[in-house]
């Protein structure tokens, strides 16, 4: 169960962590201390426009007063973090969902970490919060400079030596392979651009790391350019109705507009609000939050679909 | 929205002798939210518009969460003696007590000393404010939800009261609230 209530938040401070990144420190309009929270978790921000944009939490969660998230400026993006970029002076009113963790610390002899430019994000409180416990933890900061490298100073006061740092710019690219061989019981994190994702998992799977043990966080779904959405028929299991889900709709749609309310948030297969269950059927998964295990009876219908047809757990 | 006593429940319970009399209650909070999901924030005083709702809260501007179903939802109101029996674990549903503030629970009045139950298909007086008593509010899984508490359970049969504004005005805490004498049962 997952509190996510709109509050209004005041921003108290804001400032530029690298010329295109902004930090922002958020508090409660009235109330002292807002939702606890977990490391990895992340808040939903509400554009004027109605519109909502998902952004890890990069503070500590022993501060219950302050929210802190950093918004790196897309100037080719929807338009959202330029919003937050121009919009979100000191003093301004942001309205926040209470937190949620899809990207959770899990139970692991060893945590490994890849974290590229604004990836840095989530893996802040994570490697923190495990560093403080003395577990073994190493982590990998991947950025074009020490300059453009958004709460460089933060992470490596929390994880001192356990830091590597990689700065293109300064002749030193990541290698994906100093994530290192697989050892029982390690968990690999990697939080970035999808190229990074990508190069990882590659050399992940090079050295041994098993796809079970690595967890990513994209914070936009795969784009898929060649992906031709097909119409298909989604049948509800506990009415038995057929609804035709056509090829330019999405099944979160169609569910909409037959009255089933579905929970939802970002409608890009991130954030999970509305996975729901399916049996029967051979669906196309799309997201970028259910993972492989669970993809056998979880669907995301804002960008998943199906092959002809599918019965939906609802 | 449906006229308080146009409602299913309302329209019967108006034919229907009986309730609670003598009561004398008061306001002690009145919340609104700007739109769905939206945090309540709690006013010193609310403007309630006659057929529509409070001046500044969703189901006035038609952007609550249910404001896409017609129903009596123009002013909704919870016991706080319903919310004290939260706070004591009564009756023991859940793993324990549960603080639901006013404001949390995102009804619109909380009041003492109101038997809301028994206000189906009755006109009272909130302050100068004249409302109806449309239907029992029912607790949903939204609220739940939204809080990360589970209230759902211990909320019912005391989730409280939807009504319509009869006569609008200014309402505000401390205000007495009172049955009045029936115009047209």
């Amino acid at each position: 169960m997952t509190a996510r209530v709109v509050m209004k938040l005041r921003v108290e401070a804001a400032r530029l962590a690298t010329p295109g990144v902004l930090h922002l420190t958020l508090v409660h309009a009235s109330r002292p201390e807002l939702p606890a929270w977990e490391p990895g978790a992340h808040v939903d921000l509400r554009l004027p426009d109605g519109r909502i944009r998902q952004y890890s939490l990069c503070g500590d969660p022993q501060d219950r007063r302050t929210y802190q998230i950093a918004i790196k400026r897309e100037d080719a993006g929807r338009g959202a973090s330029r919003w937050a970029h121009d919009a979100l002076v000191e003093g301004a009113v942001a309205h926040v969902s209470a937190p949620r963790n899809n990207f959770p610390i899990r139970e692991a002899a060893r945590h490994v970490f890849v974290l590229g430019g604004i990836g840095v994000t989530p893996g802040l409180p994570m490697a923190r919060s495990l560093a403080a416990e003395g577990a073994d933890v190493a982590v990998h900061f991947c950025a074009r400079s020490a300059a453009d490298a958004p709460l460089l100073a933060e992470l490596s006061a929390a994880c001192g030596d356990r830091l590597s740092t990689w700065f293109s710019a300064e002749g030193r690219r990541f290698d994906p392979r100093a994530i290192g061989p697989y050892s029982e019981g390690a968990c690999l994190y990697v939080c970035g651009p999808q190229r990074l994702l990508d190069a990882v998992r590659d050399a992940a799977d090079a050295l041994g790391w098993p796809e079970t043990s690595i967890r990513a966080e994209a914070f936009q779904a795969t784009l898929d350019e060649n992906f031709k959405p097909e119409p298909f028929e989604a049948k509800l299991a506990s009415t038995g109705a057929t609804l035709h889900v056509p090829a330019d709709r999405s099944l979160l749609e169609v569910l909409r507009d037959h009255g089933v309310t579905m929970p939802s948030s970002c409608e890009l297969g991130v954030c999970g609000s509305c996975v729901c269950g399916y049996r029967d059927g051979v669906v196309i998964h799309r997201d970028a939050v259910i993972s492989v295990a669970d993809r056998q009876d979880r669907i995301a219908p804002c960008v998943s679909r199906a092959r002809v047809s599918v019965t939906l757990d609802l | 929205m449906v006229e308080a006593f146009a409602h299913a429940a309302g329209s019967i319970a108006r034919h229907v002798p009986g309730g609670a009399v003598g009561f004398k209650g008061v306001l002690l909070h009145i919340h609104v939210a700007p739109a769905a999901s939206f945090e309540m924030e709690e006013l010193a005083e609310a403007q309630c518009v006659a057929g529509r709702g409070i001046v500044g809260d969703r189901y006035y501007e038609g952007s609550g969460t249910y404001s896409p179903k017609p129903d009596t939802r123009e002013v909704t109101l919870i016991e706080q003696e319903a919310l004290d029996a939260l706070a004591r674990n009564d009756p023991p549903l859940q793993a324990g007590p549960i603080a639901l503030a006013p404001g949390d629970h995102r009804r619109n009045l909380t009041v003492r000393g109101v038997p809301l139950n028994h206000l189906v298909g009755r006109r009272f007086r909130v302050g100068d404010v004249i409302l109806r008593g449309g239907r029992l509010n029912f607790p949903c899984k939204y609220l739940e939800e939204l809080l990360g508490l589970p209230v759902y359970l211990p909320l019912y049969n005391r989730s409280g009261l939807n009504c319509g504004i009869e006569r609008g005005g200014v309402i505000r805490p401390g205000d007495a609230i009172e049955l009045l004498d029936d115009d047209g049962a």
